[in-house]
């Protein structure tokens, strides 16, 4: 991992809590976005590879665009360690999807998960808007390929840890404080990389080398992120965090990923990456109209 | 005198911002932008909104319904808090209609003896050489088990009285509406439809229904009376 100068305190790491721009679409602060999830793998931790089939993964872009997807998060190599996936093969995973993806639907913003450049190019050829770099900046080079394509980055924080490796005993004095300088850190070099600051993301990403107690403290914590301005991304879907919280496999971890969802729109996250569509935007738009952000869809009772 | 007349319904839904994302009865909403359209184009010097309210009283022309009672996200222009549904409803008409030109809120008492509503009609038929009277109330409440009111059996008998009376611009059936068997019915336009049959006292206007249901078990019915 390169060096991220820790990101100083306060206004200047903050930015307005303006729009979010994905490829040509904005997003005002009240907006809930729900990314949905797209494995291009034989080996994902939730329903490994129910989508390897590109007949089937098209078939979960139409599903996930009629239950009320913004963002199609798309990847190519698991977060877990497995068998490698070299550069090319998760250009060959990704990169004609997305094409075919981009072809379908024009407008649709769509998201690369990936932490290197060569993959990021690609995609971003292949018409994606953001480039969801879960491993933290580990290849700096994928900012420099955000800047260049005008596309979209997401700033995470991984605590120590390399790609595709699992924590180890990590440790924080203040795991939110570490989170905040690495993420804050990195979106102001993305910034002086040349990316638009309106297509930064930030998110602390739940159990990428933390424990189940830090990713607990980030959900309970999450309004100071938001409080940067920064748009934060949750990313909590099924995670381990809360397969431990609640003692569930990972088949039985949709309530607690909308307990989680909910707390974390509560708090002001902005796009919520979900295996679960329908149940997230129902979720979002609930906190949506319980903040008073968005009407109900219809209201009689009482008024008739 | 009364030149033109029209009776409106007053649910809160008629107020687009308190129903949500979904437009709810557009046909109702159509139907009452007619009406009160006519009223309108009779060129009246002065349109009296009457509705049932705590006590019979006169109202600002400015005072609206105040939408944050009913949905406390939404606030409306000039919403004044006490001002009876059925005029706020009325005075939401108008404004929709465009309707700039001098208006008279009138609340009258929703318990009055149907004495006193046909004597506040008279006196407001009085206030101009051309009136026209907007009469908000709804029938009854209770026309099912799904019904807000809940099931009486008296509740549909009850409204096709008073459709069929305005049907027949027979003013002394509504005249001799029971203020106590309406008020059972949770019929909320009892008091105003007797306002209503003592400004056209004596008089048998000529009638035309163009909405009369209960989508959510409350009698609707939005008719014109000249």
């Amino acid at each position: 991992m390169d060096d991220v100068a820790a990101a100083p305190d306060g206004a200047q790491a903050a930015r307005e809590r303006g729009p979010l721009r994905l490829g040509r679409a904005e997003f005002a602060p009240e907006q809930r976005l729900v990314m949905a999830i797209v494995n291009r793998t034989p080996d994902s931790f939730y329903r490994p590879g129910v989508t390897w089939d590109v007949g089937a993964a098209l078939d979960q872009v139409h599903a996930a665009v009629a239950e009320g997807a913004d963002i199609l998060d798309v990847g190519g190599v698991p977060a877990k360690p497995g068998p490698e996936v070299t550069v090319a093969e998760e250009i060959r995973r990704v990169v004609p999807f997305v094409a075919s993806v981009r072809t379908a639907y024009p407008d649709l913003v769509i998201s690369a998960d990936t932490w290197r450049h060569e993959p990021a190019r690609a995609v971003c050829e292949a018409g994606a808007d953001l480039l969801n770099d879960t491993w933290s900046g580990w290849d700096p080079k994928v900012a420099d390929v955000a800047a260049e394509f005008g596309a979209g980055l997401v700033c995470s924080h991984v605590g120590t840890l390399t790609p595709r490796t699992r924590p180890f005993r990590p440790f924080f004095t203040d795991v939110m404080a570490d989170v905040a300088d690495r993420v804050l850190g990195l979106a102001e070099r993305a910034r002086r990389a040349g990316v638009d600051p309106a297509r930064i993301v930030i998110d602390p990403a739940h159990d990428f080398g933390k424990n189940t107690w830090h990713s607990l403290e980030l959900t309970r914590r999450l309004g100071e992120l938001t409080a940067t301005g920064w748009p934060v991304l949750l990313s909590a879907s099924r995670k381990d965090f809360v397969g431990e919280t609640l003692g569930a496999p990972v088949e039985d971890r949709l309530a607690g990923t909308l307990a989680v969802t909910a707390v974390g729109a509560w708090l002001g996250a902005r796009i919520f990456r979900a295996h679960d569509v329908r149940a997230t935007r129902q979720a979002l738009d609930m906190v949506g109209a319980i903040r008073g952000d968005l009407p109900p869809a219809r209201t009689v009772r009482g008024l008739a | 005198m009364i030149v033109t007349a029209a009776i409106c319904p007053s649910p809160p839904l008629l107020a687009r911002e308190l129903t949500g994302r979904a437009e709810i009865l557009p046909e109702l909403r159509a139907a009452c932008a007619a009406a009160v359209g006519r009223l309108l184009a009779a060129a009246p010097d002065v349109v009296v909104i009457v509705g049932a309210g705590q006590e019979t009283a006169t109202w600002n022309p400015d005072d609206r319904l105040d939408l944050s009672a009913y949905a406390p996200p939404v606030s409306g222009a000039r919403g004044k808090p006490g001002l009876a549904l059925a005029l706020g409803i009325g005075a939401l008409l108008l404004d929709r209609a465009g309707y700039a030109g001098p208006r008279i809120l009138q609340a009258v008492d929703e318990s009055a003896p149907s004495a006193d509503c046909l004597r506040l009609g008279r006196d407001l038929a009085a206030a101009a050489p051309r009136v026209a009277l907007l009469a908000v109330g709804d029938g009854s409440t209770r026309r099912g088990p799904a019904a807000p009111g809940y099931l009486d059996e008296r509740a549909v008998p009850f409204d096709d009285v008073v459709q069929q009376a305005v049907r027949d611009g027979d003013m002394a059936v509504l005249a001799g509406l029971d203020p106590d068997l309406a008020r059972d019915l949770m019929a909320t336009g009892r008091a105003a439809w007797q306002v209503l049959a003592g400004a056209f006292a004596g008089t048998r206007p000529a009638t035309e229904i163009s909405y009369a249901a209960d989508p959510f078990g409350v009698a609707y019915l939005v008719a014109m009376l000249t």
